[in-house]
């Protein structure tokens, strides 16, 4: 990997290196840019990683945040990362399409926002995206017959299967769920041999063999093989700018010591938290007043229940079977809609959603708790509207590096509210249907989004349509923090996407 | 409380990988020797008697338990998993003070310290905590909103502790640390339903089964 010094004056600097950052730096790299990635985390070895839920953490961004609302967010393994790969370490890999109808959600109902574009400006990324890093899926796919996966779905576990049969038995259509995992062995130019998924279960710990479709194994060595350097273990606190206003660099902290390096334009790939906290530390690009507003999350309600079979939820790719019926449900009572998908779970994390969505105690949870490798469920993601309750700000409290923690107000509105319901009312019926017993529908939100949202206008957005600051032209931001609202599908997907689309504006620029 | 010294079988299985292997190895010691580092004796006392009402090991390890409180306390001092509640203190803080405000009301509603009510009484504490309706508006202990917002981590540590114990794995016949070793990665030939592979552990408790 070539490297540069501390004097050099790099092209573009990237904040983060998960999905926000790795595309945009492989493109730019691509194209003869200096690029430098500076990354919070460690670098890992894949073979290293550990299925023991307590000690996997280590891929989770555990600098402590502040959690408040009427639905106070988990944060953690639940939806942010840390190390060479970001986020990807630990996604969950299912990786569906936004619905194009979520980018034109007021248009469409009168209210959330518009996207500044439209889906079909993204799709070509989209496709992009999916052909570099490799997605697995049906060959048909119920929702949009056009698309096509260039691998075989994985094995369906039990949980798959009986979200299928309650899928039947109440007259929904059903698939396999696009995946970001191969299920055959690729050379992976410039990174070397991914295995295909042997269905060991642990996406969510870090994947050992690289069959998930991440950062650390498509864009970065794809970067790195063009010219980039990615830097691990350097936490970004400042940023600098000259009197006009505009960026100089940045000063990060690597191993206790205050290292300054320079840059033409810098790049926030950081995530919807951190992003905004460094901003707003910065007191930077903020004229309009919204960064750090409109945080929003993914309605993630689960159902779980037991069934008479030996089901081991822990074995096989966790969350294939997929419904994309209720993007826009006939009887509903809110706007905008939800995906389906069926869920397996590694033990701990089951139990710690049981643990904080049930009150059971005593025999009746040892009973819960034994009655794991019966157990099967079935969640969704559902769009969530930008709202001036939710935001992220900066506490009282520091950190370990002297910067204020971070604060994030989270509360469902009344269209959350009512998806919630609708989902809970549905998964009931559907494991009802096929005989499921001992329901329990967990009410819990995941993923983040916004408080840097792109738009049109300068004043109730942070940045432009292609994630340029209105406020600093050389200051760019690629990650879920400009999504003007959540949309339904795992962000992932259209985080890369966008990445890319970022990268290509900036070699306009 | 006894100290159990078996070794659940699946260690040795060539499907777990080394690192795995010593992670769970060494948590098996985990409370063989140690003493509270955390929590201050009267706030140790109250989560032992807490945590033999919320989550009774018997009918999963018979009369080799884990001494849950210690791995609490200890866990309390190590990584946490990078959140808290705006509404708390630290986590060390709020334990503290969350297992010395309910000490308190047991003094004051029953006229003795938390560790001697009977398992009613505790109930009701846990049961309380969960509505809301358990705390103390004075210095340093916990309100009602604040104790139940502790509840739930209260509930969620105690269980992460327990099912993180390779000898409760054993028992309820878990396989999720058997998903590959270091010379092979395996992961799982079958993922259909009542198809056990060799190497997965059997479970051993009726309720399980």
């Amino acid at each position: 990997m070539k490297t540069y010094a501390e004097t050099d004056i790099l092209d573009v600097i990237i904040i983060g290196s998960g999905a926000g950052g790795a595309p945009l730096a492989a493109r730019l790299a691509q194209a003869g840019k200096s690029v430098l990635v500076l990354e919070a985390g460690p670098k890992f070895t894949p073979s290293h990683y550990t299925s023991d839920e307590i000690e996997a953490r280590e891929i989770y961004w555990l600098n402590e945040r502040l959690s408040g609302g009427r639905n106070p967010q988990p944060f953690g393994g639940n939806n942010s990362g840390t190390g060479v790969g970001g986020s990807l370490l630990h996604y969950g890999a299912f990786l569906p399409r936004p619905d194009a109808r979520d980018f034109q959600l007021q248009t469409e109902t009168g209210l959330s926002v518009d996207w500044p574009f439209r889906y079909e400006e993204l799709l070509p990324y989209i496709e992009e995206v999916e052909a570099f890093i490799g997605v697995s899926g049906p060959p048909q796919y119920p929702w949009d017959s056009s698309r096509h996966y260039a691998y075989a779905p994985p094995p369906a576990n039990p949980a798959a299967v009986k979200m299928r049969e309650a899928c039947d038995a109440i007259g929904l259509r059903h698939a396999d769920g696009p995946t970001a995992l191969i299920t055959r062995s690729f050379n992976q130019p410039h990174f070397g041999t991914r295995q295909g998924c042997v269905s060991c279960g642990a996406c969510h710990q870090g994947c050992r063999n690289g069959a998930k479709s991440g950062a650390d194994n498509t864009w970065l060595p794809f970067a790195v093989a063009h010219g980039a350097e990615i830097r691990p273990g350097c936490f970004v606190h400042t940023i600098e700018t000259d009197q006009a206003g505009r960026v100089t660099g940045v000063v990060y902290k690597q191993n206790g010591q205050d290292i300054r390096q320079r840059c033409e334009k810098l790049v926030l790939s950081a995530g919807a938290v951190e992003t905004a906290r460094l901003l707003l530390h910065n007191g930077l690009a903020n004229s309009s007043g919204q960064v750090g507003e409109n945080y929003m999350t993914h309605i993630s309600t689960q159902i779980w229940g037991e069934i008479d079979q030996e089901v081991r939820p822990n074995r096989g790719y966790p969350s294939l079977t997929i419904t994309e019926d209720m993007m826009r449900p006939k009887d509903a009572d809110f706007a905008g809609g939800y995906l389906i998908q069926s869920l397996g779970m590694m033990p701990i994390t089951w139990a710690s959603n049981i643990a904080r969505g049930s009150t059971r105690r005593g025999a009746d949870l040892v009973r819960t708790l034994a009655g794991y490798n019966r157990s099967i469920g079935m969640g969704i993601h559902g769009d969530c509207m930008p709202s001036p309750e939710n935001r992220v700000v900066l506490s009282d409290e520091k950190d370990s590096f002297g910067i204020p923690k971070p604060l994030i107000t989270h509360s469902y509105g009344p269209n959350e509210l009512a998806m919630h319901a609708h989902a809970s009312r549905l998964l009931t019926s559907m494991w009802d249907a096929i005989g499921v017993r001992d329901l329990r529908i967990l009410d819990r939100a995941a993923h983040m989004m916004g408080t840097a949202r792109m738009g049109k206008d300068s004043g109730s957005a942070v940045v432009t349509p292609y994630g340029q600051s209105f406020d600093i032209d050389n200051l760019w931001i690629s990650d879920h923090s400009t999504f003007p609202s959540a949309t339904a599908a795992n962000p992932a997907l259209t985080i890369m996407a966008l990445s890319l689309r970022t990268a290509d504006a900036m070699l306009a620029h | 409380m006894t100290h159990p010294s078996d070794t659940p079988l699946f260690l040795a299985s060539n499907h777990l990988s080394r690192r795995t292997h010593d992670i769970l190895k060494e948590r098996l010691e985990e409370d063989s020797s140690a003493l509270p580092r955390t929590l201050s004796p009267t706030a140790f006392a109250v989560l032992e008697r807490l945590v033999t009402v919320l989550l009774p090991q018997e009918e999963i390890l018979g009369q080799q338990t884990l001494n849950l409180a210690l791995r609490v306390d200890m866990a309390l001092s190590g990584p946490r998993d990078g959140w808290r509640f705006a509404e708390l203190p630290s986590d060390i803080q709020a334990w503290e003070q969350a297992l010395l405000t309910l000490n308190d009301l047991s003094i004051s509603q029953f006229e003795r310290p938390f560790p001697q009510l009977e398992d009613s009484a505790v109930e009701a504490f846990l049961d309380g905590m969960g509505e809301g309706k358990v705390g103390l508006h004075t210095p340093d202990r916990l309100q009602p909103p604040q104790m139940q917002k502790w509840s739930l981590d209260l509930r969620a540590d105690v269980i992460e502790c327990f099912l993180a114990d390779p000898r409760v794995q054993d028992r309820l016949g878990m396989s999720a640390n058997l998903n590959g070793g270091d010379e092979r990665f395996q992961g799982f030939e079958t993922v259909q339903a009542n198809e056990r592979e060799d190497f997965e552990p059997i479970t051993k408790i009726c309720s399980a089964a």
